[in-house]
């Protein structure tokens, strides 16, 4: 049986005079599945979010929601679709169960306020005035008034942008949690730790295109059998980093992380070892890895994701 | 619960909730209302103040038909008495005793006109009568009765003008008794009476509508466009546009949250005017409250006008503070407009507020109206119509709707 699509986007484009903020983009999104966009800011993730929530309008290509194309997503796709801004507010004054119950107020069909409140956790702040929240209860509240519909498609726009570890990990578990109640989220994020753990696909944007895109996986098995050493490289002179380079190869130096990378993992590690011998460096904070899509986006850019 | 009351609901609480807001559009009014009616609540009083005027007739009564001059003394005599218990009379004749010497009473009552104890002295000269007669006659001058004045006192000026039209009155009834005029023309001297409806006039009367329609004018000028552009910049409202909720149920819903929130400003400063201050203007008639409605929506109007001019809410605060002093002072919300400046006067004319002050206060019967009836509702309403049409064009919701 061929999988399910809930939304297909083809050749999206959105033109700001000559900024071409989203250039052409294309992906497909499977039911019940977390669909990632990934990259640097300014990639067009967020535009082309924007585009598929319905606040912008498409400068060409063709959208296909719940089995129809679409010109503009109207009010029928967005009975059915939830929504976390990236940089959305909510009235200063107004207690959390009043901006629940006021979006609830917007659907045709929502869930019992209590119900909300439970699944993000702010039963207990119900009462407060928004402008007294926390930023991660001010988060829940966001993911709360996204889930108030009982939506069977999510945008999740930079969700854990500005979050504790704490939060981000029960955002994370929120996602995974959606996911097997049978919803189809999109989320778009620059942490590839975040699209690694959640996405079942991913398709890493820069300057407006999708410059490669597959499962974590899939993405990652393409950079090979490479293997990455890194170690802290703080106070390391660059006669030393010199030598390095012509004893192992491939080496970079950035954020003062020295890394290597390797096919030969035994062999550059004995190379390694005998070089800082001579050399009299520590070696802190030594880390072997296997790549990431961080890996991924620098091999294809030349540059970090956080740049 | 539909979309449109739960946006009305949110926008009246959280304008009551917001403390700039709720001191601006509530405790405010409010205030002013209390202050205004404390200090200036004599001018009223002033008028219901009874007049200490002397009263001489030099005349020679003869009893008969053209006996003119008991006539204006009856006159002043009637204004002299009270028509019920609990209204004080316009005039406190004072007269010469009974052998006093007319002379010696003159120069008396004219040291108390001199330093304000009389606020004027009324003589009817002798040969009035005889005067009077030749004047009717077409073989004289008008017959003259001399009135003195201390310059510059209020109460001497204001008797002054009473007494004018009381003698007014006699002369048109003294022409209608010899046939020279015609009746239907003769004013009355029940038109001389300051004031409205036959009842005394009270500042705070005069003061309470305009105070409700200065709140309705800040609700609408600063309120409408801070929750339009706050709400577009902190994208509370962009929030709203990726839900079903479109523009136009929005825009019901805020512009019934708007008009929920004047209701509340009319209510406190009602119960505040007629509990408080004694108010008797009959504003909940439904004359008046055709007319509030008719105002908040035309500040609402303003409101949206400015939303869509400004790009920010702070460049919207600005434009709200430049029309906020003309409109208000020059729409006679505190105080009556009197002869202007041409320049000021036609800022007054084009100014909605004027119309709508005119009309509220005419249809309230506090004043007599200033400008044609039609022109009351009229002008606010074409104002209304220009603003809505230049926000539709020009209203930016934040998204590309």
């Amino acid at each position: 049986m061929a999988e399910s699509i809930t939304l297909r986007v083809t050749d999206l484009i959105k033109h700001y005079g000559s900024v071409r903020a989203v250039d052409g983009v294309s992906f497909s999104v499977p039911t019940a599945s977390v669909f990632t966009l990934l990259g640097p800011n300014g990639a067009g993730k967020t535009t082309t979010l924007e585009i598929l929530e319905g606040i912008r309008r498409p400068g060409g290509g063709s959208i296909e929601v719940f089995g129809e194309r679409r010109l503009r997503i109207d009010r029928a796709v967005k009975e059915r679709m939830g929504v976390l801004l990236q940089d959305g507010n909510f009235e200063p004054e107004l207690k959390v169960r009043e901006v629940i119950g006021l979006f609830a107020s917007f659907f045709r069909r929502s869930l019992p306020i209590d119900a909300v409140l439970e699944r993000v956790a702010l039963k207990e702040k119900e009462s407060a005035l928004v402008r007294t929240l926390s930023g991660g209860q001010r988060q829940r509240l966001a993911v709360g008034v996204a889930l108030v519909n009982d939506p069977e498609l999510v945008f999740l726009d930079e969700p854990t942008t500005g979050l504790d570890p704490q939060a981000r990990r029960a955002m994370w578990s929120l996602v995974s949690e959606l996911k097997d109640s049978g919803k189809t989220i999109i989320l778009t994020t620059h942490y590839m730790e975040e699209a690694e753990t959640l996405s079942d696909h991913v398709s890493i944007m820069d300057h407006g295109r999708v410059i490669v895109d597959g499962t974590p996986r899939e993405l990652t098995a393409g950079l090979g059998e490479e293997t990455f050493i890194e170690f802290d490289g703080r106070g390391l002179s660059d006669v030393q980093l010199a030598s390095l380079d012509a004893r192992c190869g491939a080496m970079r130096s950035d954020d003062d992380l020295v890394s290597l990378e390797t096919a030969d993992f035994a062999g550059a590690m004995d190379r390694l070892i005998s070089w800082a011998k001579e050399a009299g460096v520590p070696l802190r904070d030594i880390t072997v890895r296997q790549p990431n899509l961080e890996d991924v986006f620098l091999s294809l850019t030349g540059r970090r994701l956080r740049e | 619960m539909s979309g449109i009351t739960a946006v009305a609901r949110t926008y009246l609480v959280t304008n009551l909730r917001e403390r700039i807001t709720l001191f601006w559009f509530l405790v405010f009014p409010l205030f002013l209302l209390t202050i205004l009616t404390l200090i200036f609540g004599g001018l009223g009083s002033d008028l219901e103040t009874t007049f200490a005027v002397g009263l001489v007739n030099s005349a020679r009564a003869n009893g008969g038909p053209t006996d003119f001059s008991s006539m204006v003394e009856r006159a002043f005599v009637h204004l002299s008495s009270s028509d019920s218990p609990d209204r004080r009379p316009l005039f406190r004749l004072h007269r010469p005793a009974d052998g006093e010497d007319p002379r010696a009473f003159l120069d008396r009552e004219k040291d108390a006109v001199r330093i304000g104890d009389r606020a004027l002295l009324i003589e009817i000269p002798a040969g009035f009568n005889e005067a009077l007669l030749a004047s009717v006659g077409g073989a004289g001058p008008p017959a003259a009765i001399a009135i003195s004045v201390s310059g510059g006192r209020i109460s001497s000026e204001i008797a002054r003008s009473i007494a004018d039209q009381v003698i007014a009155g006699v002369n048109e009834r003294i022409l209608t008794v010899v046939g020279r005029f015609d009746p239907s023309q003769a004013l009355t001297v029940e038109s001389a009476r300051v004031g409205s409806n036959g009842r005394d006039f009270l500042y705070v009367d005069f003061l309470l509508p305009g105070v409700v329609l200065m709140a309705f004018f800040t609700a609408g000028l600063f309120g409408v466009p801070g929750t339009i552009l706050f709400g577009r910049e902190r994208k509370i409202l962009k929030r709203y546009w990726v839900t079903p909720l479109e523009t136009r149920r929005f825009l019901a819903g805020f512009s019934l949250g708007h008009l929920a929130l004047c209701a509340t400003q009319f209510v406190a400063l009602y119960l505040l005017g007629r509990f408080a201050f004694g108010a008797r203007v009959a504003l909940l008639s439904p004359l008046s409250l055709a007319f509030l409605a008719l105002a908040a929506s035309v500040f609402l109007a303003f409101g949206f006008l400015i939303s869509s001019l400004a790009r920010t809410a702070n460049a919207a605060m600005a434009i709200a503070n430049i029309l906020n002093l003309p409109m208000m002072f020059l729409g006679g919300l505190f105080f009556p407009i009197g002869e202007l400046p041409a320049i000021l006067r036609a800022v007054m004319l084009a100014n909605p507020v004027t119309y709508l002050a005119d009309g509220l206060r005419t249809a309230l019967g506090v004043t007599t109206p200033m400008v044609p009836c039609a022109a009351t509702i009229a002008v606010p309403v074409a104002w209304a119509v220009v603003c809505v049409v230049v926000a539709a064009r020009r209203l930016q919701w934040g998204a590309e709707q």
